[in-house]
């Protein structure tokens, strides 16, 4: 072969091998692990129905119920009158979510965690069992339930946005390989509303088009969905096609920090909700402190839920990160909705000043 | 409430106080400016609940008293738009400002004066007096160094103390910091710190004229008020610890560099147009008599330049970012700067070679 024909078509670059492992009903299986008298009854971690508490997870006993993650306490009680509800124990869950990470290093380095249980593995250059991303797959999944007593389900694919809906497949104590010959026709099926990115509002107007399925999506060519969807619209067209070039942030970077509290009480005006600012800002003032690696704050934010569970959140760049500044935005957000409030978030948005072009040492 | 005014007389100090006033308000009456009439004086106030600032015109005609307030910005652009040797008539009636000037007219809306908020001051703890000039002059050599949107909160601002008979500015982001200090006549022996909100400093140095007129300090527990002949401004104060600057500054650098301001900047200048566009770093490379300026960036593009020194110690290559020496060298105003340095990862000491009121530190990049 001549030496330009090889520079002008460098070959295709191997196709990727991504896993994606997540836990089953996580912070529900760990506290039935911790107390098997909890097994087989339905249960959910999170805060306390009299105490307008939120489910944080449940597991498949409750969920049989109608009982889901981010549900009010209260309204999964109803759902399920034999709810036992128990609050959560963070650092129960952390240490496990540790160990199930030092069990992903086995296979590689390249990993990114998306929150304590779930994550992406690259193992395309991984020469763990063969090569092969189905054994390391299934090998994870032993090893997770023999070191830690709680089921992952796990799923393989050429990339992300595919290895993540592999893993959802087969809940729970599943595996889902889609191959990369099989990826075609495994999208053609796919419902729109499981495409990453795509909520309730895309989802509707995508069937206001008449398209329910990504085959029906194929026909359209990039330049009508970006009319359509704006710059969502060419990762519309690629995901469709079973496309997503996204490489794994191995080193993620916080995007925000922030401190809420749901009240036992609405808060019923303006003044109750800039009374309440303090004791939250104090917390935040406390996590920003732990932060480690160099953080600036992009703005400022603050997030209002109304008694009607309506909300709003309003950021603004520029606003000084100062009580005073978040009083200013809790009176704008509160004007929004004018109502009693059940909820008030503040936080952070940050940005990192650390890079590979330069990194800025710090006076103090 | 009515009173008649030029044009120029009113344009200043308008545009000052609406300075203070923000675009975006929550409270509709921040928006706008409090004119009062009383006597011969007609007063307007602009605030934004953190810094107000109050100005005086004596008016040469009679007037009718009263107090209104109007919108700022408003206001003030009609009075840009308007030939400069025009009078103003401004009226109220049922709730509107009439404002009149030659063949034009305007009507605006108006919110009652007992709307509008008083900054809350308290008792003062400390008064002096110093020269309008070289306050200005201290707070242009530092104010460049305040952070602007930092989780530290405190350095959204610059620290004034009062030491021995002298007042000193210092301000920092945390990556570098400026220092400049002023012989004042204070009769206070005792160090005493206060930090002024980032916004009252730049609207202070707005404020101060060029001549060597006197301005009076008050300082309180929350507040700093400077009174100038025909203005009083008000800030509060940010209530925080502000880290320990004499830890910061280097002792003990070895490399003494000496060169011309001028030149150095210019070549900072050039060099700075292929330096990365976001983390702005550059490499200093120094040897016998040279300091090599030098700067890429992600597309590969690069920028050298050579400059003869006074400096012969040790080689040394240490990475800056430019926009904070270039910032450093835009406020000095010798001929020759001279730079302290000890090593690639500790900070760098800038200062005039023949002064040492004002003093920069500035930390460098690992590149």
């Amino acid at each position: 072969m001549l030496l330009w024909s090889l520079l002008d078509f460098p070959s295709q670059p191997a196709v990727r091998k991504i896993i994606h492992v997540d836990c089953d009903c996580f912070y529900a299986a760990i506290e039935m692990r911790d107390d098997p008298r909890l097994r087989g009854r339905p249960l959910a971690v999170g805060g306390d129905a009299d105490k307008r508490g939120v489910v944080a997870t449940c597991n498949y006993e409750a969920r049989a119920f109608g009982v889901r993650s981010a549900m009010a306490s209260a309204y999964a009680r109803k759902l399920c009158p034999d709810l036992l509800i128990v609050p959560p124990r963070m650092a129960a869950y952390r240490e496990a979510s540790q160990a199930i990470q030092a069990i992903f290093t086995q296979f590689t380095q390249l990993i990114q965690p998306l929150s304590l249980d779930e994550a992406y593995l690259d193992v395309t250059a991984s020469e763990s069992c063969h090569g092969s991303a189905t054994l390391m797959a299934r090998e994870i999944r032993r090893l997770v339930q023999a070191d830690q007593g709680i089921t992952v389900s796990a799923g393989v694919a050429p990339n992300k946005f595919l290895a993540k809906i592999a893993s959802d497949w087969n809940k729970p104590d599943g595996l889902k390989v889609i191959l990369p010959e099989e990826v075609e026709e495994f999208v053609r099926r796919l419902p729109v509303e499981r495409l990453h990115g795509v909520g309730r509002v895309t989802a509707a107007r995508l069937k206001s088009l008449g398209v329910d399925v990504c085959a029906e999506l194929l026909p359209w060519r990039k330049q009508d969905l970006a009319r359509e969807f704006g710059s969502f619209g060419e990762r519309l067209w690629q995901l469709a096609r079973g496309i997503d070039d996204r490489p794994l942030v191995v080193e993620s970077k916080r995007q925000s920090v922030s401190v809420e509290n749901t009240y036992d009480q609405d808060l019923p005006d303006l003044q109750a909700c800039l009374n309440a600012l303090a004791p939250l800002l104090e917390k935040l003032a406390q996590r920003l402190g732990r932060l480690e690696g160099e953080y600036r704050v992009s703005k400022p934010f603050i997030k209002l839920k109304f008694h009607d569970f309506t909300q709003t959140t309003l950021e603004q760049a520029g606003a000084p990160v100062t009580p005073e500044g978040y009083r200013e935005l809790c009176i704008q957000a509160f004007a929004r909705g004018g109502r009693p409030v059940r909820l008030i978030g503040v936080g952070v948005r940050l940005d990192h000043a650390h890079s590979l072009l330069g990194e800025q040492l710090n006076l103090f | 409430m009515q009173f008649t005014i030029q044009r120029e007389a009113l344009l200043k100090p308008l545009q000052l106080v609406a300075g203070v006033v923000e675009r975006r308000q929550t409270l509709p009456v921040l928006s706008n400016v409090l004119l009062v009439v009383d006597g011969n004086t007609l007063s307007l106030t602009g605030t934004d609940l953190e810094v107000e600032l109050v100005g005086r015109i004596q008016l040469d005609e009679p007037a009718e008293a009263g107090e209104i307030t109007v919108p700022a910005r408003k206001l003030m652009d009609i009075c840009k738009s308007l030939p400069d040797d025009v009078a103003i008539t401004l009226k109220v009636e049922d709730n509107k400002a009439v404002i009149k000037a030659g063949r034009s007219r305007f009507t605006l809306a108006t919110l009652p004066a007992s709307d509008f908020p008083n900054v809350e001051e308290g008792p003062g703890s400390m008064t002096f007096q110093v020269n309008q000039n070289k306050l200005r002059r201290l707070i242009e050599r530092t104010s460049f160094a305040m952070a602007q949107q930092d989780v530290r909160y405190y350095l959204n601002g610059m620290l004034l103390e009062i030491n021995k008979g002298q007042l000193r500015a210092v301000a920092t982001d945390g990556h570098r910091m400026a220092m400049c200090t002023l012989d004042a006549d204070i009769d206070y022996q005792e160090r005493y710190q206060l930090i002024v909100p980032r916004k009252g400093i730049l609207e202070l140095a707005r404020l101060l004229g060029e001549a060597d007129d006197m301005v009076s300090i008050v300082l309180g527990t929350h507040h700093i008020r400077a009174t100038t002949g025909d203005f009083t401004f008000t800030s509060k104060l940010v209530d925080g610890k502000f880290p320990d600057y004499e830890r910061v500054l280097p002792r003990g650098g070895d490399k003494i560099v000496l060169a011309d301001r001028q030149v150095l900047r210019n070549a900072f200048s050039r060099t700075a147009i292929l330096s990365n566009e976001k983390y702005r770093g550059i490499r200093l490379m120094l040897s016998d008599s040279l300091l090599k300026i030098q700067a890429n960036n992600p597309e590969q593009e690069e920028a050298e330049e050579d400059i003869a020194v006074d400096y012969n110690g040790s080689a040394l290559e240490i990475g800056f970012n430019v926009s904070y020496l270039l910032d450093v060298m835009n406020v000095l105003s010798n001929e020759q700067v001279k730079m302290i340095l000890s090593d690639a990862n500790s900070s760098a000491l800038v200062q005039e070679s023949e002064t040492d009121d004002s003093v920069y530190v500035v930390m460098p990049m690992r590149l």
